[in-house]
């Protein structure tokens, strides 16, 4: 009994890591320029897309593929604010929204142009062995750490567990310990104050593009390695991981994380309740938090906003 | 448009009342000429009415997602949770139950208006985006419900209900089940909601719900019930919102939860949008391009086989492009 719990609560941190990783993205956009960036769902999907057109037709090894879909993500989320965003810094906020709206589709839809609607899944012969658990040969189990009460934990989600601690942490050195993470809190506290003291404001946003979407395309990339990728994948993650974004407190890094580990956890022990309300309980959660505490668990009051 | 009946008024009443005969003759006049000539592979007039329809439908909920968004200022990210509790309500009742649609349809109403208001109710003090990300949870609770409850919807999984019955003239056996019944059954409610959403956009209530747009506390203190009438606005927008549902649940026949995805409640966002925050021309407007441009690009991309499939990218970018040019909406009125 308790070790299954113990193994939903592992497999719910996995998630949550994962959630966490793409929560950033949207939170660190709408700190500084108040949009909820719907695209970003889809630069996750174009992560894993990317992750594995490298691998399997440039055949290049995972661990360089990795920091190179990262970094085209990164342009792509660059290039998104400089077209799209950009131009409607001053215009009202729905235009802005309705703009990434746009964005989402028509970058949904490249990929179903590009790469088709089939789900496609990384071939498990062009990954790091480590990766690869199940059966070997012999017909023993490989690549996994046995849990207590016989459930399994591959290496794989350790990796992914062990790697979105790892890019928290840099993260938040980033944000605390650099110039352009002081610029970017800057931004989000006052962009128009930020300016005034010779903050370029345009330029910060396109990092704070650069990183969420850099991130973005890790979480990307580690689904790959257990899950089918298709076009529609950044929509439905990509609407978790926004509501653990709001769970945290949108505008708040640390919430971000904390919320999607709340997320991934809730849709681990909701699954083991009913498999089709996984991620409903995920939504009450944060309902519950909203109407309880309007700023959600780390957001600081702010005044109103129309 | 001020419902004054000028010429200009009473040409387009008939222009609209007679569009299903002027399409159908179109249709009999080319199939007599197809014999003759080359086919050029214009779409059928059936097909093109049930565009108009469904461009109609949208009209009717942009409509009443205005009453929140437009009137109101509150962002409402869940607008299809009360189109889902109408169809739903509407689609049970008559396919499981028997339930004639004239009951029907009322019953789907009053259910999508009491959920309004139960939603309202704890959203009152909230604003700008947590109203949004409320109602945008909302929706998906509501969108979990039909898919998982297999029972609501007699058994079928993924919440599909089929064979909705075509409503009836009561006492007789005739049925509208013809595209140009939807056509004038549709035009019917929408000249309804039109009409009581105008008069209550040029009343006491609609100078309220601006007032509450514009600055909640000045309000108050002008001695607005910011609660009473924010509320009678989630229950005036839910209402019309049902009775999109009732009408989606007899035209459709047989629907899934799949109709009620998020993206529905954006989609219908879009149009409001794009015609124009709190004007009711705009919102028709907007629904009108965006509920038939999905359609108008697949007719016109057909005959390009190789650039078809690239039909919902070109909709992302038009939709990108009118925003970048026509940032506070087609029909904006400065206030």
């Amino acid at each position: 009994m308790w070790a299954q719990y113990f193994e939903q609560f592992i497999n719910g941190l996995v998630q949550g890591g994962i959630y966490a990783l793409i929560a950033v993205g949207y939170t660190m956009v709408y700190g500084i320029i108040q949009l909820i960036n719907f695209a970003h769902g889809e630069i996750y999907m174009f992560g894993a897309y990317f992750g594995l057109i490298l691998i399997t037709v440039f055949h290049i090894p995972f661990w360089i593929a990795l920091p190179l879909a990262m970094l085209l993500c990164a342009l792509l989320g660059m290039l998104i604010d400089y077209v799209a965003y950009r131009p409607l810094r001053t215009a009202p906020r729905l235009s802005a929204l309705i703009t990434a709206i746009g964005i989402s589709i028509a970058l949904q839809n490249l990929a179903r142009m590009f790469w088709t609607a089939e789900p496609q899944v990384y071939p498990t012969d062009s990954l790091p062995s480590i990766f690869v658990s199940g059966l070997n040969d012999m017909g023993e189990v490989i690549n996994v750490i046995p849990l207590p009460g016989g459930g399994t934990l591959p290496y794989r989600d350790v990796f992914i567990l062990l790697i979105a601690v790892a890019l928290m942490i840099i993260l938040n050195l980033l944000i605390y310990y650099t110039r352009i993470g002081k610029a970017m809190r800057a931004c989000a506290q006052n962009a128009v104050a930020a300016n005034l003291m010779g903050i370029n404001a345009n330029r910060v946003i396109l990092a704070t593009f650069a990183v969420g979407s850099a991130l973005g395309a890790v979480a990307g990339v580690m689904v790959g390695l257990s899950e089918n990728v298709t076009p529609t994948m950044g929509y439905y993650k990509g609407v978790a991981a926004f509501a653990a974004a709001v769970l945290g407190g949108i505008g708040s890094v640390t919430g971000a994380i904390v919320g999607g580990l709340l997320i991934g956890l809730a849709e681990a022990f909701g699954a083991d309740f009913h498999s089709g309300y996984r991620i409903a309980f995920a939504y009450i959660i944060m309902i519950l938090v909203i109407l309880i505490r309007p700023t959600g668990l780390f957001g600081k009051a702010t005044s109103k906003r129309a | 448009m001020k419902d004054k009946l000028t010429p200009r008024n009473i040409i387009l009443c008939i222009a609209i009342c007679s569009l299903p005969w002027f399409l159908i003759g179109i249709d009999e006049i080319s199939s007599l000429l197809d014999q003759y000539r080359i086919n050029f592979g214009w779409p059928g007039a059936g097909y093109i009415l049930r565009i108009i329809v469904r461009a109609c439908l949208y009209m009717l909920l942009a409509i009443g997602l205005n009453v929140v968004c437009g009137f109101t200022g509150l962002l409402d990210l869940g607008y299809v949770a009360f189109y889902l509790i109408g169809g739903y309500t509407a689609g049970i009742l008559m396919s499981l139950l028997d339930v004639h649609y004239l009951i029907a349809l009322p019953l789907a109403v009053v259910h999508a208006t009491a959920w309004g208001l139960v939603r309202g109710i704890p959203t009152l003090r909230l604003t700008g985006d947590y109203f949004a990300i409320v109602t945008f949870g909302f929706a998906e609770l509501f969108f979990r419900i039909v898919k998982n409850e297999t029972w609501l919807t007699g058994g079928v999984p993924n919440g599909q209900l089929r064979g909705v019955p075509a409503p009836t003239i009561p006492f007789t056996s005739i049925s509208f089940d013809l595209n140009w019944h939807h056509y004038y059954h549709i035009i019917i409610l929408l000249a309804l909601v039109v009409f009581v959403t105008y008069r209550l956009q040029n009343s006491r209530v609609g100078r309220a719900w601006v007032a509450i747009r514009e600055d909640e506390q000045a309000a108050e203190s002008m001695g607005i019930n910011v609660g009473r009438y924010k509320s009678l606005a989630f229950a005036v927008s839910a209402a019309i919102g049902g009775i999109g549902g009732a009408f989606l649940a007899q035209f459709q026949v047989s629907f899934s939860a799949q109709f009620f995805e998020f993206w529905e409640s954006i989609f219908i966002l879009c149009m409001v949008v794009l015609g124009g925050m709190g004007s009711i021309r705009g919102a028709m407007l907007g629904a009108a391009i965006l509920g038939s441009l999905g359609e108008i690009l697949r007719v016109a991309l057909s005959k390009y086989p190789e650039i078809a499939g690239s039909r919902m990218l070109l909709f992302g970018l038009i939709l990108v492009l009118l925003m970048r040019f026509r940032p506070a909406g087609l029909m904006y009125k400065k206030t």
